[in-house]
């Protein structure tokens, strides 16, 4: 499915993001997640796992998904966090900021892991350092 | 022992209402007034994971040293660099931040600070058409109507709402909330949207055509029909939101992310910033945006009153220079043009996109911050950071740009520097010793 992913604060991520608590099960819990509406879960075929793909495929990270009636179809969110800037636009449009809010992205079930945020880090960005 | 009127250091609200009662004995700390995010970021105090020891990696492990050793071994990084990085994060002082410019003038190096990947574009769109500002006392005090667009304020700057935007008493909306009509603007609906009397949930990226659209309404035209799929917004309900402005007293608009990190950046807060101009033909109207981490405001302030400009400095000529998309923090690490990085009080591997922290995690690279996160991980050098407003004194700048200077209601725990300022002094003085050597 294509989408188009949104990135933002929720007060859980900022209460542990703040609080030092990255590193912890709960942070994982609260920021892994694909918010999407129940539309696009059921077209997915209700997976228990998503991967969230980086428009030219380069990058994917799997995540739990979680049905919300906040989202409209075609729209899906990450809060803003390290899964979700593995997928986001790296491209600024000359104004050094990334697309934290509207990249386009792709939506599919996956059995793949779900990282911590460290393992995102070691595996991902440090060729498992 | 109990401490009052503390300022929070946690997002550009800048709460200075916090009451903190600190047990050192017991190492427990209880924290009034402040929000889920200001409270968590108290407990660090006390934390039990609080880094406390400088480490480097040497040959791919991470050790414990002195804080001289790890002194020594950044200043290397930094002074054998051809193009040091510093990435001044916003979660310090401005005092802290002025240590890191100097240093990243003297090596000839690029800094950036968290300003850009937050609101850069929002103040990009400034320099372009100017705004008509307000400090947050004004909104409290005369705005009958607030307007959030593009941000999720209950989420993002919790006390925003109750202690500057729609819930406090001020001098002309004595009734609070019953004298303040609130309306988002949002893809989502947001914990925020859902506590506004009007939500306009627009299209992603659609900022642009939605603000042009209510423009040419206040103009007295009629927008193009298509407006209305391209934004999901019917030309009605821009037409009602347009008069419900031109009929309050006094309009306050928040800007978030949501305007400035969509597609069209600078330019839905250009169209923003000219449809505010031309509001005030009608009524009070002012525009500000809603600066999610603490000191991010005073980055800009800062960098443009040394340097000229307000974030992605380039020093490698010698004077400064700015050009964002090639001297910014994001396209530097994306491009692979700097080849060391210093990374003080943000967590910038975790905020950037996956090409350009692959790349930082590359480099060699100093990271200074006070608990474990994926920027230390990946850092060759981590210098414990001391905590700004709890452990020492300093200046931020809250969310309207206004300076506030903070005090702190304990000491720094390390014997070996009073402030992340002190550190990057002493991290200078290595420096300078090196380069002249
Ligand atoms: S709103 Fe911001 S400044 Fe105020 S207590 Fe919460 S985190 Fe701290």
């Amino acid at each position: 499915m294509e989408a188009l992913l949104n990135t933002g604060s929720t007060i859980d991520e900022g209460r542990l993001a703040k609080g030092g608590s990255k590193y912890t099960d709960d942070y994982t819990k609260e920021c892994a997640v694909c918010w999407m509406c129940a539309e696009d879960f059921t077209s997915l075929g209700c997976p228990e796992k998503v991967a969230v793909i980086s428009r030219d495929r380069k990058y994917s990270v799997a995540v739990t998904p979680k049905v919300t009636e906040a989202m409209r179809t075609g729209q899906v969110f990450i809060p803003r966090s390290i899964w979700a800037n593995v997928v986001v636009e790296p491209d600024t449009f000359s104004t050094g900021s990334p697309r934290y809010k509207g990249s386009p992205v792709f939506v599919e079930p996956t059995d793949d892991e779900i990282l911590s945020a460290e393992e995102v880090v070691m595996k991902m960005y440090m060729g498992g350092k | 022992m109990v401490y009052k009127n503390i300022i929070c250091p946690v997002c550009g609200g800048s709460c200075d209402d916090v009451q903190v009662n600190l047990d050192k004995e017991n190492g427990t700390i209880d924290v009034q007034n402040a929000c889920k995010m200001g409270n968590a970021k108290f407990q660090e105090v006390v934390s039990h994971h609080r880094l406390l020891k400088p480490t480097i990696r040497e040959n791919g492990k991470v050790k414990d040293v002195s804080w001289d050793e790890a002194l020594e071994m950044a200043a290397d990084i930094l002074v054998n660099a051809k193009k040091p990085f510093f990435f001044l994060g916003s979660e310090t002082s401005c005092e802290a931040q002025e240590v890191g410019l100097h240093i990243a003038e003297y090596l000839g190096g690029m800094a950036d600070s968290n300003a850009t990947i937050c609101h850069g574009p929002t103040v990009m769109g400034i320099q372009e058409s100017g705004m008509v500002g307000a400090t947050a006392g004004q909104a409290k005090n005369r705005a009958d109507m607030i307007v959030y667009w593009g941000v999720n304020a209950l989420e993002s700057m919790p006390r925003h709402m109750s202690r500057y935007g729609v819930f406090p008493r001020g001098y002309w909306t004595k009734r609070g909330r019953f004298d303040r009509t609130m309306v988002t603007v949002d893809p989502r609906v947001t914990p925020t949207a859902a506590a506004a009397d009007l939500h306009l949930q627009l299209n992603p990226n659609s900022d642009y055509e939605l603000l042009s659209a209510m423009f040419t309404i206040l103009n007295g035209k009629e927008p193009h029909p298509s407006v209305e799929e391209i934004t999901g917004i019917p030309i009605s309900v821009m037409k009602q939101t347009v008069e419900m402005m031109k009929e309050s007293n006094f309009v306050a608009i928040y800007v978030g992310l949501g305007v400035s990190s969509s597609y069209g950046k600078h330019r839905n807060i250009e169209i923003a910033l000219n449809f505010v101009k031309e509001m005030n033909n009608y009524t009070k109207c002012n525009i500000g945006a809603l600066r999610g981490h603490c000191n991010v405001a005073g980055f800009n302030q800062l960098a443009s009153y040394l340097y000229g400009y307000p974030f992605g400095l380039d020093f490698t000529k010698g004077y400064p220079r700015y050009n964002p998309g090639e001297t910014t923090c994001v396209d530097l690490l994306r491009e692979k043009d700097v080849d060391a990085a210093f990374v003080m009080s943000a967590d910038l591997m975790d905020h950037i996109p996956a090409d350009s922290a692959q790349y930082l995690a590359d480099i060699p690279m100093i990271c200074l911050d006070i608990a474990p996160c994926p920027s230390t991980t990946a850092a060759d050098v981590v210098l414990p950071g001391v905590i700004d407003a709890m452990e020492c004194d300093g200046t931020f700048y809250r969310l309207d740009n206004v300076p506030v200077y903070f005090e702190p209601f304990t000491d720094s725990p390390f014997s070996e520097t009073k402030s992340n300022e002190d550190t990057l002094k002493q991290l200078f003085a290595k420096v300078k010793a090196k380069k002249e050597a």
